[in-house]
Parts: C-alpha cells; sequence; structure tokens
C-alpha cells in the first residue's frame, strides 16, 4: 500500500479527507466539462430564452451584439475557462431565461426537491423492508407470489405514464388532489397544502423504486433464514417474524445501509421525473426545462449539485463498505 | 418407567421436484424420563429428520403423519397438528436442542448472554435483571468460567466447545423435558467431544432431563447411552438397551455398524465395512431396505418388509432372521460380550 507509511491517524485523517476532495473535484470537472460541450451541441438559440419572442424581429446586427455581450459568441473551450474561472469565484452567472443569478432562481428549489426526495427516500426504504420482511416470512406462498408480481409490475411501469394515469384518476375524475406545483397560490406556509401536493408524486416516487429495494433485501433475507441459527432462534421458541426481525434483519443491517447509501442517485434521478410530470418546483423539473430553454447557466449550477450529491453518496457509500468489510478499502466501487 | 415422549407410527415425506422422499417411515418410539436414548445411522437414514420433526423445524415441503405426544403424569397432547403459533409455546418449554455445527447456530452478532436471555424471556414474565442472573447461572451450569464477564460477548470470543456449551445452555434455559442433540460433538475434536458428553451426563445427574442423541459415533453411545435406536433408511430396524443393542444384537446391519468399530476391530482383528450404499429415499426398495447389502439375506427379504420381532421388553429388531421358518445363524464373534 502506498500510504502505508502514514502512521499518524490524524495525518491519515487529512490524506484521506484531501485525497476525498481531489476525487470530488475531477469528477466535478469532468462532469461540467461534459455537459458544457454536449449542452451547446444541441440545436436551438439561447437568444430565443433571453429575448422571448422579440428575437423574431431583432435585426442580425442586434442579435450579434447581444450574442457578444452575452459571452455566447466566444468560442466554446473559450467559454468554458471564463466560466470555471467565474464559478471558482462562487459566481456561476445569470439565467438567461429569469434574468436573475441562477444561485437565486435554484435556492427555493432545491429545499422543494430535497422535501420530495427525502420524503420519498424514507417511505421508499420503510414499504421495501417491510414488503421483504412479509415476503420471507411466506416465502413461496400466496402472499409472497403476490407481492412479488405486483412489484415487479410496479417497478416496470413507466413513472411518467403512472403519473398521468394517477393524475387522471385522483386529480381529474375524483378531484382529490391537485395534479401540479408543491403548493397552491399563496399557501406556501400551509403545511397541509404542501402534504397534500406531495402525495402524488411521493407515490410515484415510491411505486417505481420500492420494489428494487424490497427483492434485494428479501433475498438477502431468505439468504439469512438458510443459515444454522435461524434453527437454534426457532428451537428456542421465537416465532419466525421475530426471527426475522431480531436476528436476520439486524445481521444484514450493514447491507441495507450500504444500499440506501448507493441508492442516492436512483432516487434523485426519479425526482426528475416526477417534477417533470407534476410541474412540482425543484431542480429535476428546473434541469429539465434549462436543458430545453439553453439556459446554460442555469443548466451547469443543477448539474453541478446533482453531480454533488451522487459523488458524496458514493463515498458514504464506500465508507460503509469499508467499515463493514475491510478488504474493500482501496477498491473502488462502481454507483449507479 | 415414565414416558415423557411417545412417537407412534411417524412418517415425513418431503415433495421434491423429482418425486416424495421418505424419509422416515413409520416409525414407533419412546422416551422414558431421565433416560438417554441414542438414535444411530449412517448419514442420510432420516435421523436429523426424525429429531426435527418432533420439534416440527422442517421445511413448509415436510409432510407428517403419525403421533407424537408429549405425556407427563396425567397428560398427553398430540403435536402433530400444532399450529406454528402454537408451537412456539412448545418449544423451548418441552424440548431444546442443540445442533450440529456450534460456529453456524449461534448468531454471530448477538452477545451470548442475550442470546440465552431471549430464550428466557420468550417464554418466562421476568425482568431483564433476573433474567441475566438465570443466564449467568446456566452458562455456569453447563462450565463456562467467568460467566458474569463474559456474558456479553459475541460467539467469535468463545471456542468451538465452549460454543457448543453456550448452545446447551441456551437448550437448557427454560429447563425442558426433552434435550435434543443432533450430532452434538461432530464438529468438535475428539477431547473436547468427550468433556462434552461428561458435562451433557452430568446435567442429566442434576436435572434428571430425557437426552435423546443423535449419532454415528457408536463410541459415544456406549459412554452415554441408557437406550440405542438403530435407524436404516427411514426405518428403526433395531432397538434395545444399551446392553442388548452392544452385546446381543440381532439384525444384520447392527453386526456390520458394529463391525466396522475401529476399537471392536482391535480384538477382532479385522475392520470390516458394510458393502455397497444406503438406498435412496426416493424410492425405496420394496422389502427390507438393507436387502441388498446383508450378506444373511434371505429371498423373502426382497419381497416383504420384516416386521418388528420383539425379543423382551426393550428388545425389538425387525429382521426376517427372527422368524421360526428363518435358518439358523449365529450373530458374529465379536458381537458378544465375552469377545471384548
Amino acid at each position: 500500500m502506498k500510504h502505508a507509511f502514514i502512521r499518524n491517524n490524524y495525518f491519515s485523517f487529512a490524506y484521506t479527507g484531501l485525497k476525498l476532495f481531489f476525487q470530488l473535484a475531477v469528477m466535478l470537472l469532468i462532469l461540467a466539462v461534459i455537459v458544457f460541450y454536449v449542452s451547446r451541441l444541441t440545436p436551438g438559440d439561447p437568444l430565443q430564452s433571453f429575448y422571448g419572442d422579440a428575437v423574431q424581429s431583432m435585426t442580425q446586427e442586434q442579435l450579434d451584439l447581444a450574442r457578444e455581450r452575452l459571452g455566447l459568441n466566444a468560442p466554446v473551450h473559450v467559454q468554458f475557462t471564463k466560466w470555471i474561472e467565474h464559478a471558482c469565484q462562487g459566481n456561476f452567472g445569470i439565467s438567461l431565461r429569469y434574468k436573475r443569478p441562477v444561485l437565486d432562481v435554484v435556492k427555493p428549489l432545491l429545499g422543494n426537491t430535497l422535501i420530495l426526495g427525502i420524503i420519498s427516500y424514507f417511505f421508499v426504504f420503510t414499504l421495501a423492508i417491510g414488503l421483504a420482511l412479509v415476503c420471507a416470512r411466506y416465502e413461496d406462498k400466496w402472499i409472497d407470489r403476490f407481492i412479488c408480481k405486483i412489484g415487479t409490475i410496479a417497478y416496470y411501469t413507466p413513472a411518467f405514464w403512472l403519473g398521468v394515469v394517477l393524475v387522471l384518476i385522483f386529480s381529474i375524475n375524483l378531484q382529490w388532489l391537485p395534479s401540479s406545483g408543491a403548493y397552491d397560490y399563496g399557501k406556501s406556509k400551509d403545511i397541509l397544502n404542501w402534504a397534500k401536493h406531495l402525495i402524488l408524486p411521493v407515490a410515484i416516487m415510491v411505486a417505481s423504486h420500492f420494489w428494487y429495494y424490497a427483492y434485494m433485501i428479501r433475498n438477502k433475507l431468505l439468504d439469512e433464514l438458510r443459515k444454522d441459527y435461524v434453527l437454534l432462534a426457532r428451537a428456542k421458541g421465537m416465532s419466525k417474524m421475530s426471527v426475522l426481525v431480531k436476528h436476520c434483519l439486524r445481521n444484514i443491517m450493514p447491507t441495507i445501509i450500504n444500499i440506501m447509501a448507493v441508492s442516492v442517485p436512483h432516487i434523485i434521478s426519479g425526482t426528475y421525473v416526477v417534477e417533470t410530470v407534476f410541474n412540482f418546483p425543484g431542480i429535476g423539473l428546473m434541469a429539465v426545462s434549462s436543458a430545453k430553454y439553453h439556459d446554460y447557466n442555469l443548466l451547469m449550477l443543477i448539474v453541478l449539485i446533482t453531480g454533488f450529491l451522487v459523488v458524496i453518496s458514493s463515498f458514504i457509500a464506500q465508507y460503509i463498505n469499508e467499515r463493514i468489510d475491510p478488504r474493500i478499502k482501496g477498491t473502488e466501487i462502481i454507483t449507479l | 418407567m415414565e414416558q415423557v415422549l411417545s412417537v407412534e407410527n411417524l412418517s415425513v415425506s418431503f415433495d421434491t421436484k423429482d418425486g416424495i422422499v421418505q424419509a422416515v417411515r413409520d416409525i414407533s418410539l419412546q422416551v422414558n424420563k431421565g433416560e438417554t436414548l441414542a438414535v444411530v445411522g449412517e448419514s442420510g437414514c432420516g435421523k436429523s429428520v426424525f429429531c426435527r420433526s418432533v420439534l416440527k423445524l422442517l421445511p413448509d415441503t415436510a409432510k407428517i403423519t403419525g403421533k407424537i405426544l408429549i405425556k407427563s403424569s396425567d397428560t398427553e397432547q398430540d403435536i402433530v397438528h400444532l399450529s406454528e403459533r402454537e408451537m412456539c409455546k412448545v418449544r423451548g418449554t418441552n424440548f431444546g436442542m442443540v445442533f450440529q455445527d456450534p460456529m453456524a447456530t449461534l448468531n454471530p452478532v448477538i452477545p451470548i448472554g442475550k442470546q440465552i436471555m431471549e430464550a428466557i424471556r420468550l417464554h418466562q414474565k421476568i425482568s431483564k435483571k433476573d433474567a441475566e442472573k438465570k443466564a449467568v447461572e446456566l452458562m455456569e451450569l453447563v462450565g463456562i468460567d467467568d460467566a458474569k464477564n463474559r456474558i456479553y460477548q459475541q460467539p467469535h470470543f468463545f471456542s468451538g466447545g465452549m460454543r457448543q456449551r453456550c448452545a446447551l445452555a441456551i437448550a437448557l434455559a427454560l429447563s425442558p423435558k426433552i434435550l435434543f442433540a443432533d450430532e452434538p460433538t461432530t464438529a468438535l475434536d475428539v477431547t473436547v467431544q468427550a468433556r462434552l458428553f461428561d458435562l451433557l451426563k452430568e446435567i442429566q445427574k442434576k436435572t434428571g432431563i430425557a437426552i435423546v442423541i443423535v449419532t454415528h459415533d457408536l463410541g459415544l453411545v456406549a459412554r452415554i447411552a441408557d437406550r440405542v435406536a438403530i435407524m436404516y433408511a427411514g426405518k428403526i430396524i433395531e432397538t434395545g438397551t444399551a446392553e442388548e443393542i452392544f452385546y446381543h444384537s440381532k439384525h444384520p446391519y447392527t453386526w456390520g455398524l458394529l463391525g466396522a468399530l475401529p476399537s471392536l476391530a482391535l480384538k477382532n482383528g479385522e475392520l470390516k465395512a458394510i458393502q455397497g450404499m444406503p438406498p435412496s429415499l426416493l424410492n425405496p426398495p420394496q422389502g427390507d431396505a438393507f436387502a441388498a447389502r446383508n450378506d444373511y439375506a434371505l429371498a423373502i427379504d426382497y419381497k416383504m418388509p420384516p416386521p418388528l420381532f420383539s425379543l423382551s421388553d426393550t428388545h425389538k429388531a425387525a429382521t426376517w432372521l427372527l422368524d421360526e421358518r428363518a435358518p439358523h445363524i449365529e450373530a458374529p464373534r465379536y458381537t458378544q460380550k465375552n469377545s471384548l
């Protein structure tokens, strides 16, 4: 091992921190380069989103002048170095569409997405663990098969389609739940109103994600159930369910925590789809629309935030893996 | 003798993809209070399945028929048809069980003491402190030094023999009537084996518990058992007191087992192996399952399974050789008392 000479804990801690920081920086840089170039390859004119319909009546001269002013006429690599320079100083530029600093545009949206993400995350794993326990307890009985079938169907149903169907049923036909947004106009402080708006998006998130994890945990539990200590626990007079909860679940807890860390990117990507379907004002929706409107600066910031979350969560997963199994140390795990 | 367990016409079959495996075929067996019964047989003869079927710890594919009666001085209860929930109450309080591999049977992440306390508190409403006290007592009973300090150590702090003692402590936690020991010493080395058996005997003397020990080690059986049941292909083919089995055995399979015992072979001058393989339990042969490997097989052995002939109150054997029409065959010399 190349850093085996570092004995002192303090130094090794600093070393790990530094290493992580560099990894993070490199990953984000690569991400930035790719997104920066690719977004400029897409057909369309960013001026369209800056000036709106006024673009149609502008002369070529005016257009060139505007491009010059917005820094859009320089070669892409020049634009990129300029962007990096400003970004390092904490200036991510202004949004072409909203004509405000992108940080101000994103800030309120980030909170919305986090609320949606965290609530979904909580329900996905509560449901996954609960169903996995039921399936493992009644392995191969009708209830296990039933849950497996429903889960598989839910997993393979496209989230956007399911979203539209649920809106059709609950918002349009039954009129129980709102079909879009995060809260009704002027009711941003009303928690009940928030909750009402969150039900459908969270339901979609949970429906499209829980089975992947439930199935994984179910199979882990079944592996565990084949072990001899289960026999001993049952010989004591424990019921199968309490053996599952008190012994098996406990023994696979490290694996579950690891799965939870790795799953963060999946949940984030899920919010992108769901926010778009429900017109939910979060960074997912904003990312899609900023790509559509060539709002380059806004897109870059959102991509960096998402990328940051993904990389950090994979670091956490790696850390947990190392704690569980020291042999993993030094090898990289692949997330996503 | 007061009976604590009576098994009548017990059959266990498994529904598998290849067909129905008849692991246990029509076994009847009694366990008396305070005695040690050894169930002996080759691998795959159904002795472990028999043990687990009494506790109903078999997978759901197993079909159990017959009667399993738990007896006390005035009552008896048939547990074959009990639901899983009712069985949970029967396990632990009536039966304790020790398994083969102590490395795998204890949960690796939960401290030993907690695993013992868990057993106690499942069936008795006592405080954590009292349970802890009782766990320490149990650990001392099974011979673990410094129990007070070791109670919160995980299984990996203990050696194999120590772990088997801990498993024993769990099995004894609720002072059950019968202790089932499914090859409890197979995974342990010989000196540890001997000490564990001494411990079992000692505990039996102290508590009067009945022990059913499943093993293929006849040396250990001679050391510990009061009664012996020899199993072959899912059936009990000979049963009797240890004396009767070791010195007056009547079944050719028992002769074969004894002949394959190295300590007897030393005196005999020849170590005899039983020819061939045990039959598949998927399609057990018609007639006597042992016939194909039996040097003394009669024509009828291939056609009809022999009934269980009674030789004394305790001694029974299932072989046509005991029929009055059969030719008289002398048991090999090494199975007779004066040869030892």
